[in-house]
């Protein structure tokens, strides 16, 4: 640690903090300058936001699908890092390695994958067809349905790699320690592991669900046209040339974001003592 | 093992988890085959096999001049973003600051504000300042986004770096710089190169900001994004398949890289 104290070169952060502050500090100033002067001082964009029922219905829609999906991810992420972290080493490498493959990938390129899949031509309905259980094509691109098959897939693996680190945290002769106390494996895994390992879900769903509010690639691609979300509804207003209402439109949703992630880190430290608690009683 | 009486919970959970692996990857993999068709449509199965999508691809020059503007928009966001990371990581994980935790929070803050927002903010910023459709700003777009991803790598394996044979290093003589590029840096060099390849695929995949910013050129993420929302040609196929493989390649390559850096840290 000695080493530690003997460079005193803080200029090294400078382009950091440069580069922060040019890119993303002064362009969040523009955008909050954008949606209240044009070129007076206003406040026309946010009114025209709140007074209309379209706008805030994207906004409903958005913060519904985003919890939702994060839902889903950590429903089926929790069992899968559980599996990952009980294997040995070697083979959670490689496991965690399956996992990541499709993180790789752009998810401009995983949407279109699933055009491919769930299209009027595309492969289930090849395969539908093929085994007779249908004569038509079944409809299953630009729904909602199909927006939450692929936003699912292309945001689990986060889900399962935050879960599965906070998992190895947990010492896993806790359990072993309950089973031989005489609790049954799923007593274990609900009074020993499932409230030590609910911290890392959370932040993995918090992660899901922020990430899912900004999307906008898929739900253009695979969804319909009612499922536009509220970063369509920017990008729209950005091609017509409206920045000041494109401005107040993303100030609501960073606002709405950042509230909906404050209530869910409350909802779940309820959820947290409310398991602890039953596993005292 | 076998003998377990958690068995059959065991067995569902690997069924479980195959189903899970396959929803995952298999989606991404049906694109390579149907690339390799010659039709007109996208269709399934794939018949009329050929590489006609291939030879369109290479033979647009609008396809190429995307692929290699996306390039060039990669490379650079890649190489600042890197070294500004890195640097970043040195100051932080090595000397003791007073601001410490508000200094990360802000380097890693725009990881956690929605893509959307920080794209309109560098547009219109860009638009203010006279240098938006210009590819160096581009690049410098990306990097932001791209190096609080390499302050998090490089810095994870910064934590795993053994302090001692720096230490031994300056004892034995050697100058701070010197000692921490010939007892540090080796050891921090395949977590740098991951870092590096990682966010070069945050450039070249990256369209919103491109989208906003650039009017007069088209990066690749462009380029198909136009294409997709007029119609679905196998191109696209094509496209994707080739990027799907260099993607693999890429990334798998600076995976081993890292994790042989931790095995060698290790032993």
């Amino acid at each position: 640690m000695s080493t530690k104290k003997k460079i005193r070169s803080t200029w090294l952060l400078w382009p950091a903090l440069f580069m922060l502050v040019a890119f993303f500090l002064i362009p969040t100033l523009d955008i909050l300058r954008a949606s209240v002067y044009d070129p007076e001082f206003t406040t026309k964009h946010f009114t025209k936001l709140f007074s209309s029922n379209v706008y805030l219905d994207v906004l409903w829609r958005t913060i519904r699908l985003s919890c939702i999906v994060a839902l889903i991810c950590a429903v089926i992420a929790y069992p899968i890092s559980y599996f990952i972290v009980q294997r040995p080493r070697k083979q959670q490498i490689f496991f965690l390695f399956l996992v990541f493959i499709p993180l790789w990938m752009s998810v401009l390129i995983r949407s279109y994958a699933w055009m491919v899949v769930l299209g009027r031509e595309g492969l289930i309905n090849a395969i539908l067809i093929g085994l007779g259980f249908t004569d038509a094509p079944v409809k299953m691109l630009f729904t909602t349905g199909a927006v939450y098959v692929a936003m699912v897939q292309i945001l689990l693996p986060i889900q399962i790699v935050t879960c599965y680190s906070a998992m190895t945290e947990i010492d896993l002769d806790l359990m072993r320690a309950a089973r031989i106390l005489g609790a049954k494996p799923w007593q274990a895994i609900r009074r020993v592991f499932l409230p030590l390992s609910l911290d890392g879900t959370v932040t993995g769903a918090i992660i899901v669900f922020m990430l899912s509010m900004g999307f906008f690639i898929t739900p253009a691609l695979v969804g319909g046209r009612k499922d536009i979300m509220m970063a369509n509804l920017i990008e729209f207003q950005v091609n017509q040339l409206n920045w000041g209402f494109a401005a107040a439109i993303s100030i609501v949703l960073l606002i709405g974001t950042v509230l909906c992630v404050i209530i869910i880190k409350r909802l779940s430290k309820i959820l947290t003592g409310r398991l602890v608690g039953g596993g005292n009683a | 093992m076998n003998k377990k009486p958690f068995n059959l919970s065991k067995f569902l959970l690997i069924g479980y988890f195959i189903v899970i692996i396959l929803y995952l990857t298999f989606p991404i993999f049906i694109v390579i085959p149907i690339s390799f068709s010659n039709n007109p449509f996208l269709r399934f199965p794939p018949s009329n096999l050929g590489v006609l999508w291939y030879e369109t691809y290479f033979g647009d020059s609008g396809w190429v001049e995307a692929t290699l503007l996306s390039l060039k928009v990669g490379l650079i966001a890649c190489v600042v973003s890197t070294v500004v990371g890195t640097l970043a990581v040195l100051v932080l994980e090595r000397q003791w600051l007073r601001s410490k935790t508000l200094l990360t929070y802000f380097i890693t803050s725009p990881i956690i504000v929605p893509h959307i927002f920080i794209s309109l903010g560098m547009f219109i910023f860009a638009i203010r300042l006279g240098i938006d459709d210009n590819a160096i700003t581009l690049a410098f777009a990306h990097a932001t986004i791209a190096f609080p991803f390499v302050f998090l790598i490089v810095g994870a394996s910064h934590r795993q770096l053994d302090p001692t044979y720096e230490r031994a290093a300056r004892v034995l003589g050697a100058g701070p710089v010197r000692a921490f590029f010939s007892a540090a840096f080796p050891s921090l060099l395949p977590g740098i190169v991951a870092a590096a390849v990682f966010s070069f695929f945050v450039s070249f995949d990256e369209l919103i900001i491109a989208e906003f910013m650039m009017s007069g050129q088209q990066t690749l993420p462009m380029r198909i994004w136009a294409d997709l929302k007029l119609e679905m040609r196998p191109t696209i196929a094509a496209v994707s398949s080739i990027l799907i493989v260099a993607s693999i390649i890429g990334m798998g390559a600076a995976e081993i890289l890292r994790r042989r850096s931790v095995n060698i840290s290790n032993s």
